[in-house]
């Protein structure tokens, strides 16, 4: 019944895996959108994959202050 | 080496899911239709069988009811949600749970072996609830300016970086939730089903019809392997009702926390 001994992920973290794959997924898409948008508009083909890795970057910056801290 | 003619193979696809009315003329009523009414009586004659004696001694029936409504309670709801305030949502998690279970469990059982959730429709529904009633208790709990700014704000991310941060966070609570939440139902039906039926069509060809005695051979494996496939796919469909009612669960749980 201790639950501080738990050696077990609860439900109460257990998700986190899944939450933390919605932000890698969510930082690609906002940045590498705006790197196709920006691309469209100046006709040029770099700034895609630049978007891409910037907001994967952003996005383990943010996990690394999000959940890095705990344990 | 062919002792007779061989058939062409047609591989199962996405045309595998097409199910046919299955009344002419009612053109709604096909087979997921079927196997989710089917699910919704099941579930209610089980649970309604298990609270109608309910005794302090309970029988066979009771003790297996309060087992799964337990389960959903306690290590779902009160785990991810918080022992104040997840009594509101166990009945939507308790029948989003088993609702799910069953219809991915349906595409196991002898006779009827369809996934309701293959079809996706049936998945973003699902989805869609849970993300309207988790926006809707935050908006309750904190109001619609300040639930936005909750669901902007990451929360320990130092003030210069919140400008680059907002859109990601903000994407990612409102867009990819939903879109994964529902996505990752659909696939893992989908694919298992389609990965079933490869294994048993493929190995049912191959003993049958190929006409090769050393393909019969393989075929028989095949087919085995199919079975082996089923067992892991039982379990992939446990886990994808319990991975979407505890996600559900947590979204609750961060809409309506103080500070996350």
């Amino acid at each position: 019944m201790s639950e501080h001994q738990d050696p077990k992920p609860s439900p109460a973290n257990s998700g986190d895996g899944w939450r933390v794959l919605s932000y890698l997924i969510g930082g690609v898409l906002v940045y590498g959108g705006i790197g196709f948008g920006l691309d469209r508009l100046f006709g040029t083909q770099f700034l895609l994959p630049v978007g891409i890795v910037l907001g994967a970057g952003l996005t383990i910056l943010m996990l690394h202050f999000r959940y890095g801290s705990r344990s | 080496m062919t002792a007779g003619v061989p058939t062409e193979f047609i591989a199962p696809g996405p045309q595998s899911f097409d199910t046919p009315p299955i009344i002419d003329g009612v053109d709604w009523f096909t087979k997921p239709v079927l196997v989710a009414a089917l699910s919704v009586v099941v579930i209610v004659w089980f649970f309604w069988g298990a609270s109608r004696k309910a005794a302090v001694v309970p029988s066979k029936l009771q003790f297996a009811g309060e087992l799964g409504y337990n389960f959903v309670r306690n290590s779902i709801a009160r785990d991810a949600i918080g022992s104040q305030e997840h009594m509101k949502y166990v009945p939507y998690l308790c029948g989003l749970f088993f609702f799910i279970l069953l219809n991915n469990v349906a595409a196991t059982v002898p006779l009827i072996q369809f996934p309701t959730f293959s079809h996706i429709g049936w998945a973003y529904v699902a989805a869609i609830m849970s993300w309207v009633i988790y926006n809707a208790v935050g908006i309750r709990k904190h109001g619609a300016w300040g639930y936005f700014k909750h669901q902007t704000m990451p929360a320990g991310v130092p003030a210069w970086l919140m400008p680059l941060m907002i859109p990601i966070e903000f994407i990612s609570n409102i867009l990819v939730r939903p879109v994964s939440l529902s996505l990752r139902l659909f696939a893992n039906m989908f694919a298992g089903h389609i990965l079933l039926l490869v294994f048993v069509l493929g190995g049912e060809y191959m003993v049958f019809e190929a006409g090769s005695i050393a393909l019969a051979g393989v075929g028989i494996l095949t087919f085995l392997m199919g079975f082996a496939i089923a067992g892991l796919e039982l379990f992939v469909q446990c886990i994808q009702a319990y991975i979407f009612v505890v996600l559900t669960a947590q979204y609750i749980g961060s809409a309506i926390a103080e500070d996350h």
